[in-house]
């Protein structure tokens, strides 16, 4: 168990470090998708076998694959990419800046103790989570697909060709 | 085990607000904001084992389908902006000045 | 008494009746000048009829307060709008409404003819309700609004022919010296509310308190209410407006500058007469200004020309009289003198009125002449200067005469001599415009033809003859068998000092002789000079009265001029370029930052805001690191 943590660890901040270096946008999404599937695999060893199937379907096999099309789609080339120098001071410089914030976040991580219920039987099964999802959270999961379908409408709308006229 | 996890995730998503804060190229901001989500995430499955809850669980999905709605809708923006601008700076973009 | 509420009330609702009906009238051009005459009356008249009654219905030895209602509460300071009636205010009320209906009878006939006819009466009615307010008033703050009203009043009626700027300038002079004199009033007033208010602020309970004021707090609060004297019944230093003031129409000179409102200096003294008897020293500085008042103003009078500018000055030299009398202590003889000058100085004033409606407005004294066959006139005039002059048995003589009594016992000689010359200099200079305005040659002939004065006038010029004759013998005293009725009509209402001198009768005797003597060596010389037709010499020293002792000319230098360069200093130097300065500076400055260094905050670019989140998280995070 051990061993999978850590590597799963390693794999996601260095993602995201890659994420935050790479100049051409191309590159960065590669190395988030390692990010994201690393964190598919923090899922499975949370037992949680739905998110885990989801998280690669959906983040990985949708998401990432939109905004990849869409790089591509704007073929974007190494001479157009824009100048951004000193990545790494400026990395310094908001590390720095978040410095209280961050340290407000470990130490509240720090000093909690994980209470470890035990797990039912069917924790992390796709029934489980529906029903859950379509009790508790029912109306949440409605506003989610109006939400959704508005989404879609406004990027059919806001894509659109200019007007005929003109 | 759940704290280890928990550090993952305030790591991911600290370094996903230092993306948004020290780039200039869209895409590259876009998914550092995918990235906060995504520790987010982390961080609800992970109390949901902890507490042996599936309430973490449908919350995380419902964050999925805000951030694919989200990703559908903003990448549209980009390119509309791409056409107008030719450029994919944010930099550019400060009509708000003043 | 509930009828107490009319006596002030009738002349103020005829006043706003009349100008609701002057300003009707002038948009619909009907001035109808017997309608307005009747309607202007009816006012004083009830209030005449009223202060008889009240007169009657008065108890000497009681004082009624009569509350109309709470005028303000504020904290300590409780207010009604009420009367007082006690022997003092009931007197007062009787010959203040008598003479004021006496004079507004007077001036349906005297102002005939003149285009603000209705406006003249609004203002009288209204200085008739202020009056009465003043002396009516149960409490400092009530006395005081009437105090004002009668000076905006006076103001109002002095510059009544406003078309001449002089006119106006003399109001102007007026309101604005009694306003400074206004400000010593309110100064005690605040002083005796801090001192003793607590107890109540009207004039039973300030009585009956006085005792509990520190004796330096007593001398501040007399002297400050002092200066309001000063200035309204026009002593050393503020009496210059009195002359000027006779820009006005005459009916205005003698019921205001003449008979009432001037009066009501003294009257505030007498008021408040629990406070000035326990300060003799202040006492004696009234007595010194009134003296000096007296004497300066018969000097200035010797020269005068105007027939009113003589009657003017002769006023403030009766009211230095006045004040000497009730600065000495003896306050009953200053209002016994207050009662017998009304009635002859108002004769004096209507007389002369007559005089210059019948010569058709000519006031110089030097264009008159030979006018006794203009007897309706000719014989109150007589009887007024003679009773001005202190010649027995007319009023004047026994309230001067007592005056000169209680100062000459009071120990202060110097004013007693004093006094004496002067009452020697107001008989001369009365004869004088006397035989030169009724004997002598005719200068009239420039005026072809003598207007003789119609009823309403001459009538009531014989009722003030009358009184002139009559009033004195209220204050007979015992020598001639009388018990001096007055001053026992009075006694409750004054505080009197606690050693009263007493003289016995045969100084008193003598005091008299002396009066009289001074005052026929005054007439003999007038009557040497002036009675076939004179003419003055005009040496330097003559020169000097003449200009008025030129105290105009060092009040404008001294005053005037100096708060003008003051304004225009403040103007050009503080207004326009300091403050400008500042102004303009704060505004340049603002603008500068705004473009520094707002220009550099909003400056448009998405992740300088993200930084400007990210410090207020890091901040907020700073401060919720407590509760972690």
């Amino acid at each position: 168990m051990e061993f999978f943590t850590i590597a799963f660890s390693v794999l996601a901040i260095g993602g995201a470090i890659g994420l935050l270096f790479f100049k051409h946008p191309l590159h960065g999404a590669m190395s988030f998708l390692v990010t994201l599937l690393s964190v598919a695999g923090f899922y499975a060893l949370l037992s949680n076998k739905f998110l885990f199937i989801l998280q690669i379907i959906i983040y990985a096999g949708a998401i990432m694959v939109l905004i990849m099309f869409v790089i591509m789609f704007l073929n974007v080339r190494e001479k157009e990419l824009i100048d951004e120098n000193f990545l790494v001071n400026k990395f310094i410089l908001g590390a720095l800046l978040l410095a209280p914030f961050a340290y407000l976040l470990f130490s509240s991580v720090a000093n909690y103790t994980p209470q470890n219920i035990a797990l039912a039987e069917d924790f992390g099964t796709i029934q489980s989570i529906g029903l859950n999802l379509f009790t508790e959270w029912m109306f949440t999961f409605e506003l989610i697909s109006i939400l959704l379908l508005g989404a879609v409408v406004g990027a059919v709308v806001v894509a659109q060709k200019e007007s005929k006229n003109g | 085990m759940v704290n280890e996890i928990l550090f993952v995730a305030v790591v991911l998503f600290l370094i996903g607000i230092i993306g948004v804060l020290i780039r200039r190229n869209i895409f590259t901001v876009f998914m550092s904001i995918e990235l906060m989500l995504n520790a987010g995430n982390l961080s609800f499955i992970a109390f949901s084992k902890d507490l042996a809850l599936n309430s973490g669980s449908s919350i995380a999905m419902i964050v999925m389908a805000v951030a694919a709605a989200e990703a559908a809708f903003g990448l549209a923006i980009a390119l509309l902006i791409y056409k107008h601008k030719n450029s994919l700076d944010i930099d550019l973009l400060n009509l708000i000045k003043g | 008494m509930s009828y107490l509420l009319f006596i002030p009330l009738m002349p103020l609702l005829g006043g706003m009746i009349i100008s609701i009906l002057y300003i009707l009238g002038l948009k619909y051009n009907m001035k109808s000048e017997k309608f307005f005459g009747k309607i202007a009356l009816i006012g004083p008249f009830i209030s005449a009829v009223l202060g008889i009654k009240l007169f009657l219905d008065t108890n000497a030895n009681e004082a009624v307060t009569h509350v109309v209602f709470e005028w303000m509460r504020v904290d300590e300071l409780a207010l009604n709008l009420g009367f007082y009636v006690d022997s003092l205010s009931s007197l007062m009320v009787l010959f203040v409404t008598f003479i004021g209906f006496l004079i507004h009878l007077y001036s349906t006939k005297y102002m005939s003819k003149d285009k603000g006819y209705g406006k003249f009466f609004a203002y009288m009615n209204l200085f008739l309700g202020s009056m009465l307010i003043l002396v009516l008033a149960d409490n400092p703050a009530l006395m005081f609004v009437g105090w004002e009203g009668v000076g905006a009043c006076s103001y109002l009626l002095i510059a009544f022919y406003y078309g001449d700027s002089e006119n106006v300038k003399a109001g102007n002079k007026a309101f604005i010296m009694n306003r400074v004199g206004d400000f010593g009033f309110v100064v005690g007033m605040m002083i005796l509310f801090f001192a003793v208010g607590v107890f109540g602020f009207d004039f039973a309970s300030l009585k009956a308190n006085a005792h509990l004021i520190p004796i330096e707090l007593v001398y501040i609060i007399t002297f400050a209410l002092f200066i309001g004297a000063t200035g309204k019944s026009a002593q050393l230093p503020l009496y210059t407006w009195l002359p000027d003031a006779m820009a006005g129409p005459t009916p205005v000179s003698a019921l205001i500058h003449a008979a009432t409102m001037v009066t009501a200096g003294i009257y505030m003294v007498a008021r408040f007469s629990f406070l000035y008897s326990s300060v003799p020293a202040i006492g004696e500085m009234i007595a010194y200004i009134g003296a000096f008042t007296a004497l300066v103003a018969a000097i200035i009078a010797l020269r005068q020309n105007d027939i009113k500018k003589i009657l003017a000055y002769s006023t403030v030299s009766q009211l230095g009289y006045m004040f000497v009398a009730v600065g000495v202590g003896a306050y009953s003889t200053g209002l016994f003198h207050v009662f017998t000058h009304a009635f002859f100085k108002a004769l004096l004033f209507l007389g002369a009125g007559a005089v210059i409606y019948a010569l058709h407005h000519e006031q110089n004294i030097w264009k008159m002449g030979n006018l006794k066959k203009l007897k309706i006139v000719y014989i109150p005039m007589l009887i007024a200067t003679l009773a001005i002059s202190g010649i027995p048995p007319f009023a004047g003589f026994f309230s001067k005469d007592e005056v000169l009594l209680y100062t000459f016992a009071s120990g202060h000689t110097g004013l007693y001599i004093i006094l004496l010359f002067t009452a020697c200099l107001t008989a001369y200079y009365m004869f004088r415009l006397f035989f030169v305005v009724f004997h002598g040659k005719d200068e009239s002939f420039t005026h072809k033809h003598i207007e003789k004065p119609p009823f309403e006038m001459s009538i009531v010029l014989q009722i003030l003859m009358l009184g002139a004759i009559f009033a004195g013998f209220l204050g007979l005293p015992e020598i001639f068998g009388g018990d001096n009725e007055f001053a026992v009509w009075l006694q409750a209402s004054l505080t009197y000092p606690v050693n009263m001198p007493h003289v016995s009768h045969a100084t008193e005797l003598k005091l008299m002789f002396f009066g009289v003597l001074s005052s026929s060596i005054g007439i003999f010389i007038a009557y040497k000079k002036f009675y076939r037709y004179g003419e003055q010499k005009s040496s330097l020293f003559m020169k000097f009265i003449e200009r008025k002792l030129f105290v105009d000319e060092l009040y404008s230098v001294v005053f005037v001029k100096t708060t003008k360069h003051f304004s225009r200093f403040l103007w050009e130097f503080i207004d326009n370029i300091v403050i400008n300065k500042i102004v303009d500076y704060s505004s340049y400055s603002f603008a500068f930052f705004s473009k520094r260094v707002g220009s550099f905050i909003q400056n448009g670019y998405i992740r300088f805001y993200l930084v400007y989140m990210i410090i207020a998280i890091s901040l907020m995070a700073m401060f919720l690191e407590k509760f972690v």
